[in-house]
C-alpha cells in the first residue's frame, strides 16, 4: 500500500510504543492484536530501529496481513491486519 | 502445535540473564512453549534472600549495565521472564545439583519464577523435544 492509502486507514486500534527499546513493541504488538478482531486494522508506534523489521516479520509468522510501515519524524507506524 | 524452545542457562551474570529474558519475549511473541533449565552457575540468581554477585558482564558493573537499561525504560531480567509466562508457557527448572551448590533444596528456596526442581534427565528428554535448543 502506498503512504497515502496506508495514511488513509480506518484504524481500529493504535499501539503507541515510542517508549520502549526492544523487545517493547514487539510485546505491546503481541498483547494488542488479541484485543481486536478478525480483519481489523492495528498500528504500532515506534521509535526502536529493530522494530522495523521484527514486526513486520512477526504478523507474516502469526498469518497476520502486513500493510506496510510510514515514515513520520523520529519514529514510524507499521500497519497490519489481524486474520 | 506451537514450536519448542529449550535453554540451557549455565550463567548468572546479569547480561546472560537478561538476553534470555529478551529472548524468552522474542518466543513468546512468537507462541513457543519453553523450557529452561537453570545450571549450575545460575542458580545463584535464582535464590529467594540471594546474595549473588551480578557483576560479570565484562564492561560493566552490574549496577551500570542495570542503570544502562533504567535509561531506555527496558524491565530487568525478572520482569521478562514474568512477562513472557503471562503470554506462553515458559517453565523455568532448577537443576537439583546446581540447587544444591547453592544451598536450595526445595522450591520455595528459590524466587518465584522456578516452577520444579529436575534432574538431568528432564533436561536431555526436553532437548530431545525441542525443535530448538540454546545453551548460554
Amino acid at each position: 500500500m502506498t503512504t497515502e492509502e496506508l495514511q488513509a486507514l480506518n484504524v481500529d486500534k493504535s499501539v503507541d510504543a515510542r517508549g520502549t527499546a526492544c523487545p517493547g513493541p514487539l510485546l505491546a504488538a503481541k498483547k494488542a492484536i488479541g484485543e481486536i478482531k478478525s480483519g481489523q486494522i492495528m498500528e504500532v508506534l515506534s521509535a526502536d530501529e529493530g522494530t522495523k523489521r521484527d514486526i513486520p516479520k512477526w504478523a507474516a509468522k502469526q498469518g497476520h496481513e502486513y500493510l506496510g510501515t510510514v515514515e513520520e519524524s523520529g519514529y514510524f507506524k507499521i500497519y497490519m491486519k489481524k486474520s | 502445535m506451537a514450536k519448542k524452545l529449550t535453554i540451557g542457562l549455565g550463567s548468572g551474570c546479569i547480561d546472560k540473564l537478561t538476553s534470555v529474558g529478551v529472548i524468552l519475549s522474542g518466543a513468546a511473541a512468537d507462541d513457543m512453549e519453553v523450557d529452561v533449565f537453570v545450571l549450575l552457575n545460575a542458580a545463584g540468581a535464582f535464590l529467594q534472600n540471594k546474595k549473588v554477585d551480578f557483576s560479570c558482564s565484562g564492561n560493566q558493573t552490574a549496577e551500570e549495565f542495570q542503570k544502562s537499561l533504567d535509561a531506555l525504560s527496558s524491565p530487568g531480567w525478572i520482569e521478562f521472564f514474568e512477562m513472557a509466562k503471562e503470554m506462553t508457557s515458559v517453565k523455568v527448572y532448577m537443576c537439583s545439583l546446581a540447587g544444591k551448590v547453592v544451598g536450595g533444596e526445595k522450591k520455595e528456596d528459590f524466587i518465584d519464577l522456578v516452577d520444579d526442581i529436575c534432574g538431568i534427565g528432564e533436561y536431555i528428554t526436553s532437548i530431545q523435544e525441542a525443535d530448538v535448543n540454546l545453551f548460554i
